[in-house]
């Protein structure tokens, strides 16, 4: 038998690197030509030209300087600051990558490979340090893509010159804490290994972070009080930052930090050679760390690829075969209305009575809350309470008027992907209409109770505020009451269009594409966004017009706005049921015709 | 030539493998059969170097595993149960990436015979979402057999094949032994495993209840002296645990 030792390991390392040089070249060339010769397709063109012009004018303001928000320090060198706030935040982001990465860590090991990498590379004589050096090259380019979205939207170009320390910046920050991360994960790797169990190890990091707790509460007390005003609080804080222990711990956090707070080419590059040296250490770490990722990584590549599926088939990964089977909320019926049957599997989806339950605490706790709210409001206001009641009630509005929006986009979205069963469906013997109205219950019915809670919630503090004005609150629990009546009929009329266009250009709108990323993707999802608006003001034009009709016929001849807003609500009703029932039988007909193939 | 010997992989308390010992030979194709969940991923992702053993030796083509990993690994070929190949490389570029991780010099040559073998010619600049899976399948044989290993480890090679699929892999997994390729192969599909292996392991709960050549096992369970099929033995062995 023939043994080598590590040293043709070494012999090899290079020739490995350039075959995995050539997988990430042609890999990226791949991708982009691939992208590029797909525009051949209208559908993709024309989201491309959606998605850049999308692009073009949202990044336009932070290129050029065209308007939108300023950014945190308005590229005004004079305002950055060069001392304690880098080194606090580099404490805070630090920090918290540190807890989750030691005290939390996600999985055994966070090196990811995809299926393929571990179907052809596994197996292959390569060594573990080459293949922890080509993860950490091929995450390069993700890493400078994010430094650059980051340095575009903060504003930085405005700024010159300026924006490309930030991104350099942002790039050893990322590259660090990414390191950070894969070593943490290795180094427990190695101390599971050794036999070191979970919650030894807890303890010993929170020792760590006591031990520094203790430090900063001993430099406490050397340093005067606490201030309370904000000004006395930024000079009070440096100094303790800068005192005791904690100046020592901070300064690996306050060099990986510099560059990004640098402001001169100069200080740039006297920040950045402590900032690689801090990440070239995390290099050695991860690159020389001998620990059996291959297990991990496995079981993370099944599981990204599980995940894949499911979001491929347009399901939400996150509720897709976790956990234990799902308590339905009623004992389904071997007979009766088809749709029904739909409702309770969409309920079952959701989660069951266990999901339905904890919707309903949170919603019960909120209107204890608004209670207590309310109690405050009449009893002792002041000015904190009527804030606080004032935010609750408006993020009901809010939340509102958001659902109006994404609720019938999120209902079609259930019916796309009932078309990838389409086979399955086209067997059941009953009539299109009764798929359509079975596959848009279930969301509808949710979202109306979601929105029907966030009305009552909303108006109950909504009219607290108003409590000296009782004609006012009247009016506004009679408007919300109608709104509550309308709401599942506009639901569904919103949800025509959407739906209808799923059945009618499936091959536009498929559920893998809903969340993919990619100029093309983006401008179809902008499109479809548009779809809706148009939808939901093609549904709205009936009944406002004939609500609006009936609302100024009553008012010639009473002036009571209770009349009012009843006959309005009784009159749009109908108008909106009956677009409800003509979108379905219509939804219906597209599904008996639908081409399966 | 494989030789296993007290191949053990645990995962906390549980065994999924437990003391394993066996021999390939070259030109001997074994099957590794078992119901779901008796260890036989897991003995394969170890006989390849994708997973390390919690004890044992496992010598592959002379050298050790464990000590030699790469020398080895240069030796062996893996084939998943799936085809998974890199969603942005041609058909073409898989076999080259192929070629510099095993250092072929002949690549460009064997390359082209590969791709005449499989009958990949014309797909040879198509990427994957352009491929069927037996189109996907063929490529991952081709890239497996590029290096001419001398151990191949084949996970489920036959399940989801169309007939004539499964015949040509048949035809080249044969070909391979004959060749003087030591081969392990596990499947379900046992009569498609009596037409192609030489030796059977039979793997129950991470333990090996029966292993021998296919005369050996056939001769060691018979029933009223008439020859069962590998399936009846399978049965009769596993017991409870088939169907799982």
């Amino acid at each position: 038998m023939q043994r080598h030792s590590e040293f043709g390991v070494h012999l090899r390392d290079s020739t490995m690197t350039a075959a995995l040089r050539y997988l990430l070249a042609h890999s990226l060339l791949n991708a982009v030509l691939f992208r590029l010769r797909r525009l051949r397709q209208p559908k993709y063109l024309v989201g491309a030209i959606f998605g850049a012009a999308y692009f073009y004018f949202y990044f336009y303001r932070f290129l050029f300087g065209g308007g939108g928000k300023a950014s945190l320090h308005g590229g005004d060198p004079s305002l950055v600051p060069d001392a304690f706030w880098p080194m606090l935040g580099a404490a805070i982001l630090f920090i918290a990558t540190m807890l989750l990465a030691w005290v939390m860590p996600d999985s055994r090991a966070a090196i990811a490979f995809t299926e393929a990498e571990i179907a052809f590379l596994f197996p292959a004589p390569i060594a573990r340090r080459t293949l922890i050096i080509h993860k950490l090259l091929k995450s390069q380019f993700a890493l400078l893509l994010i430094s650059l979205f980051f340095t575009l939207i903060t504003g930085r170009f405005r700024a010159g010159a300026d924006a490309w320390f930030r991104m350099g910046g942002w790039w050893v920050i990322l590259n660090t804490l990414n390191m950070h991360r894969i070593g943490a994960s290795f180094a427990l790797q190695r101390l599971r290994e050794r036999g070191m169990a979970n919650w030894t190890r807890r303890i010993l990091a929170l020792l760590v972070i006591a031990a520094v707790a203790l430090g900063v509460e001993a430099t406490r007390r050397s340093l005067p009080p606490l201030p309370t005003e904000p000004a006395a609080l930024a000079l009070w804080l440096p100094q303790l930052a800068s005192a005791g222990p904690l100046q020592y711990v901070l300064v690996p956090f306050r060099y990986v930090v510099s560059p990004y707070f640098a402001h001169t080419l100069a200080s740039f590059l006297a920040a950045l050679w402590p900032a690689l040296g801090i990440m070239a250490l995390h290099f050695i770490w991860v690159v020389r760390a001998d620990v059996s990722f291959e297990e991990a990584a496995i079981a993370s590549a099944q599981k990204r690829a599980t995940f894949l599926a499911a979001h491929r088939r347009g399901e939400n990964p996150l509720l897709t075969g976790k956990g234990k089977a799902k308590i339905p909320l009623w004992r389904l019926g071997l007979t009766g209305f088809a749709p029904f049957a739909f409702l309770w599997k969409s309920l079952l989806r959701f989660g069951g009575r266990r999901s339905l339950a904890l919707w309903a605490i949170f919603f019960t706790a909120l209107a204890g809350a608004a209670w207590y709210l309310r109690g405050h409001v009449t009893e002792k206001p002041t000015t904190g309470i009527v804030i606080l009641a004032a935010t609750i009630g408006l993020g009901c509005y809010l939340s509102l008027l958001f659902s109006l929006i994404t609720l019938g986009q999120h209902a079609a979205k259930q019916l796309r992907q009932g078309i990838a069963d389409m086979d399955l469906l086209k067997t059941y013997p009953i009539p299109g209409w009764q798929l359509a109205l079975g596959e848009l219950l279930g969301p509808l019915l949710l979202g109306a109770l979601l929105q029907w809670a966030a009305i009552a919630i909303g108006t109950f503090l909504g009219t607290t505020l108003l409590a000296k004005h009782a004609d006012a609150q009247r009016v506004i629990w009679l408007i919300a009451a109608g709104l509550a009546l309308l709401l599942p009929m506009l639901n569904i009329a919103m949800s025509i269009l959407p739906s209808a266009a799923a059945l009618l250009f499936p091959g536009w709108l498929k559920p893998q594409e809903a969340a993919t990323p990619g100029i093309e993707n983006t401008g179809l999802r902008l499109l479809l966004g548009i779809g809706q608006l148009l939808a939901i003001a093609i549904a709205l034009v009936p009944p406002a017009f004939l609500g609006g009709c009936a609302w100024f016929a009553i008012g010639k001849w009473t002036h009571h706005l209770e009349w009012q807003i009843a006959f309005t609500a009784a009159t749009a009703l109908p108008i909106l049921a009956m677009e409800a029932a003509l979108g379905i039988a219509w939804l219906g007909d597209l599904y008996d015709r639908y081409d399966a193939t | 030539m494989i030789a296993v010997d007290g191949l053990t992989k645990l995962y906390g308390d549980f065994a999924a493998v437990r003391d394993l010992s066996f021999v390939v030979r070259p030109g001997e194709v074994m099957g590794l059969v078992g119901p779901n969940g008796a260890g036989k991923t897991t003995t394969l992702r170890c006989l390849a170097g994708i997973i390390p053993p919690t004890k044992g030796t496992i010598i592959v083509a002379e050298h050790d595993l464990a000590f030699d990993p790469i020398a080895a690994k240069q030796l062996l070929a893996f084939f998943s149960d799936e085809p998974r190949l890199f969603d942005y490389l041609t058909v073409r570029q898989h076999l080259e990436f192929t070629a510099r991780i095993y250092q072929m010099k002949d690549a460009r040559e064997r390359s082209a015979e590969l791709l005449s073998m499989m009958e990949l010619e014309e797909k040879a600049n198509a990427l994957p979402t352009e491929l069927s899976r037996g189109m996907k399948q063929k490529v991952a044989l081709a890239c497996g057999f590029l290096h001419r290993p001398q151990v191949m480890f084949f996970d489920e090679p036959l399940t989801g094949l169309d007939p004539l699929a499964i015949r040509r892999t048949k035809d080249l997994i044969v070909q391979q032994a004959k060749q003087g390729v030591a081969i392990l192969i596990s499947s379900h599909l046992l009569h498609l495993l009596e037409e192609v292996c030489s030796h059977v392991l039979i793997l129950k709960r991470g333990e090996k209840i029966a292993h021998g050549t296919l005369a050996q096992i056939h001769e060691q369970f018979r029933e009223d002296g008439k020859k069962m099929t590998l399936e009846e033995i399978f049965i009769r062995l596993v017991g409870e645990d088939a169907g799982k």
